[in-house]
């Protein structure tokens, strides 16, 4: 499905002023803040599910193996509202998720930011995802 | 009689009538199309924005609605009263949801420093008798894996007022009940002077009781367990926890909220917290079904030095 | 003419005895209950009710007890023999379901039961009306159904536990048409199932000063062979003061978790 990218940037806009979504847990207890990690690999599907939607990855390390990511990203009704569909991602294409990895070690992160291979920008898992004060985000 | 005789007889009465008529009965029209159908109207896209839609200007209302700008005059009800109803988010609170209170030096790396919503007193710090002060502080440092909402439990008084993705009010008769898509929280404020129920049944909302006073919704709740907290850094309360709370609307898009909480348990006096309820005016916005139990995730990852069960592997 | 006569005589008497027949059913349609109006002219449909059959939740269909199982007879009014509708297939699948329910019922996971389940879950629930909503609150894990009576279409593109229910009235009865369910919930704890095309028209009616009828057409076109429907009773709670409570089903289990460590 074809998304407004301006409507996508503005709605992006307006989050930086809102209340943050993260508030329901103390997300910082949970994934490693100091230290983002950005993984690019097979997006294999999403999971429109709440309190937090996942962004499936197939990730092919230097040895071949294939790990598949779980990236945490906005709820579905978020996703819904800014005008997302289950289907604006397609198995198969080659995305690049960065975010914080969780500290037990297993490969689930949270999604700061999830950009397909001709530079969209999706979901925004968002550049503010953390309240203020915490790091800034990378350069998108 | 037999329904199986009356059925015969009835059967040949209606031929009978029909060979009877003179004119023919006219052919009823197919009752029309009740309602939408199964999956909406049509099969075009929706614009960007979902149920937000483009009536705020193609903005889609993420977080329940656009900046906040001043009302009309407030509308009242055939019974006098103000008319809320509608679709409310907690306005500017200092980052209450993340802490309450004041927070001058934020908690690193969680969150950065805010006032909070405490107003009384002055210092903006909630006014803890020594015991209570020490447990936030160990629950903070070594079991933020039991905060409520982590656990989908619903989010108690006065939090449950400035959760995200916010709240809309209903105004039927002899109630006034708010609903939250988040987590699918809700609480149904009776306004008919009945009694609290006994003190025996701790709920994680509480028995709250509203009765107006001019055009002030006051709302005294009691009953409250003591399985919610004021925020998401582990300020807390006991089961004594007793708050009354006054929405007070000022505009169409504006209700001044308060709310004195006390707790002989775990305060040495009350405090007081306020800010600013805003209007969602987005004519198309819904609220939505947020399920939680049913996806979550993330408590399993909470490691053993927050009170969860997972091993800390990273850093 | 004298053809018509003997006509005319032997129709007349066939009226009359249909209106001997006939008669209780005349009468019940003249004195059928007509629910006190709210303010916009809705029937009031408000109130705390509660179904006092504590089988169905168990299983839908004819079933004698077991143990923690009441029996029960079917609540499915159509089709006429009780049954439900099965695809042969489907059937299988559904014994499959039986088998497994401990663990397959979502239920037992303090899930959100779908609809119409929740409705004769044994809990009381309580509906709220003001003129473009019907607001459902039930005390089974806090949740509420907000039935948009102002001619709203469906979501389109988002499933849920519960569906997506709109509203509107025909004659005294609220209709609620509920699509875009997901696949994850079942009817009752014998396994009884559907998939993500279910469709679901609920009828709610005032029959009395403390009773509701409730009705609910299943419609799934992947799993039946065709449309069933459910009655049941629905009774309102009559003592003072009454309030719908809490049933916080994921903290107890998590309590009766921690419990046993």
């Amino acid at each position: 499905m074809k998304f407004k990218f301006a409507v996508l940037s503005a709605g992006v806009g307006l989050l930086l002023a809102a209340l943050p979504a993260l508030a329901h847990h103390s997300f910082a207890a949970e994934f490693d803040v100091a230290k983002p990690i950005t993984l690019k690999g097979k997006f294999v599907r999403m999971d429109w599910v709440n309190p937090h939607s996942h962004i499936l990855l197939d990730v092919t390390d230097a040895d071949g193996k294939v790990t598949t990511w779980s990236f945490e990203a906005l709820p579905p009704n978020v996703l819904f509202r800014q005008g997302w569909r289950k289907d604006s991602l397609k198995p198969g294409e080659e995305i690049e998720v960065e975010g914080f990895q969780a500290k037990d070690g297993s490969a689930n992160a949270w999604s700061r930011s999830v950009k397909t291979a001709d530079g969209r920008r999706l979901f925004a898992g968002r550049p503010d995802a953390l309240p203020p004060g915490a790091p800034p985000a990378p350069d998108k | 009689m037999s329904s199986r005789f009356c059925n015969s007889i009835l059967a040949a009465a209606v031929a009978a009538l029909l060979s009877f008529t003179l004119a023919p009965a006219s052919a009823q029209p197919p009752a029309p199309a009740q309602g939408p159908g199964p999956g909406g109207p049509g099969g075009s896209p929706r614009p960007p924005g979902g149920p937000g839609g483009p009536g705020n200007g193609g903005v889609p209302s993420i977080f329940g609605g656009p900046r906040h700008v001043p009302g009309g005059p407030v509308q009242h009800l055939a019974d006098g009263h103000p008319d809320m109803q509608g679709f409310w988010n907690a306005g500017n609170n200092g980052g209450a949801v993340f802490e309450v209170q004041n927070h001058p030096t934020g908690r690193a790396p969680f969150f950065g420093p805010g006032k909070g919503a405490v107003v009384d007193p002055a210092d903006g710090f909630i006014p803890y008798q020594p015991w209570a002060a020490a447990k936030a502080k160990d629950t903070f440092e070594h079991h933020l894996a039991e905060e409520p909402e982590l656990h989908c439990y619903e989010s108690g008084v006065p939090k449950q007022l400035y959760v995200q993705f916010g709240f809309q009010i209903f105004q039927p008769a002899n109630y006034v009940v708010l609903t939250w898509e988040f987590m699918h929280a809700y609480r149904i404020i009776p306004t008919d002077g009945r009694a609290h129920i006994p003190a025996a049944i701790k709920l994680f909302q509480g028995d709250s009781i509203g009765h107006w006073e001019g055009d002030t919704l006051v709302v005294d709740t009691t009953n409250l367990s003591d399985r919610t907290w004021y925020d998401t850094v582990g300020n807390f309360h006991s089961d004594a926890e007793h708050v009354v709370e006054r929405f007070t609307e000022v505009d169409t898009n504006t209700i001044n909220y308060e709310a004195t909480v006390d707790d002989s348990k775990a305060l040495t006096k009350p405090f007081k917290i306020a800010f600013e309820l805003d209007k969602n005016s987005d004519p198309k916005y819904e609220q939505m079904e947020f399920a939680c139990i049913e996806g979550n995730e993330d408590v399993t990852h909470y490691t053993k030095d927050k009170g969860g069960n997972a091993d800390v592997k990273v850093k | 003419m004298t053809r018509i006569r003997l006509v005319d005589s032997t129709a007349i008497g066939a009226i009359a005895l249909a209106l001997v027949c006939a008669a209780p059913w005349l009468a019940q349609a003249q004195t059928a209950y007509k629910a006190p109006r709210n303010a916009d002219g809705t029937p009031d449909l408000q109130g705390i009710w509660q179904v006092r059959n504590t089988s169905a939740a168990s299983d839908l269909e004819d079933h004698a007890g077991a143990l923690g199982i009441p029996p029960g007879r079917s609540v499915i009014v159509d089709p006429p023999d009780g049954k439900i509708p099965y695809k042969p297939e489907a059937l299988a699948k559904r014994r499959e379901n039986f088998k497994n329910r401990e663990t397959a019922d979502t239920l037992n996971k303090c899930y959100m039961p779908g609809v119409p389940r929740i409705t004769y879950l044994d809990f009381p629930f309580q509906i709220f009306q003001t003129p473009k909503y019907t607001l459902i609150a039930y005390e089974y894990i806090h949740i509420y159904r907000t039935i948009f009576t102002n001619g709203s279409p469906h979501i389109d593109g988002l499933d849920f536990w519960l569906g997506d229910p709109r509203g509107h009235w025909d004659g005294d009865t609220l209709v609620v048409d509920v699509t875009d369910f997901n696949d994850r919930t079942w009817f009752d704890a014998a396994g009884d199932y559907h998939s993500d095309k279910l469709h679901v028209v609920e009828r709610y009616t005032r029959t009395g000063p403390d009773t509701l009828r409730y009705e609910a057409t299943i419609e799934d076109p992947e799993v039946f062979t065709q449309p069933w429907k459910i009655s049941l009773p629905l009774y309102r709670h009559t003592e003072p003061n009454f309030r719908i409570l809490e049933y916080e089903c994921q903290a107890y289990a998590d309590e009766a978790a921690k419990g046993s460590h």
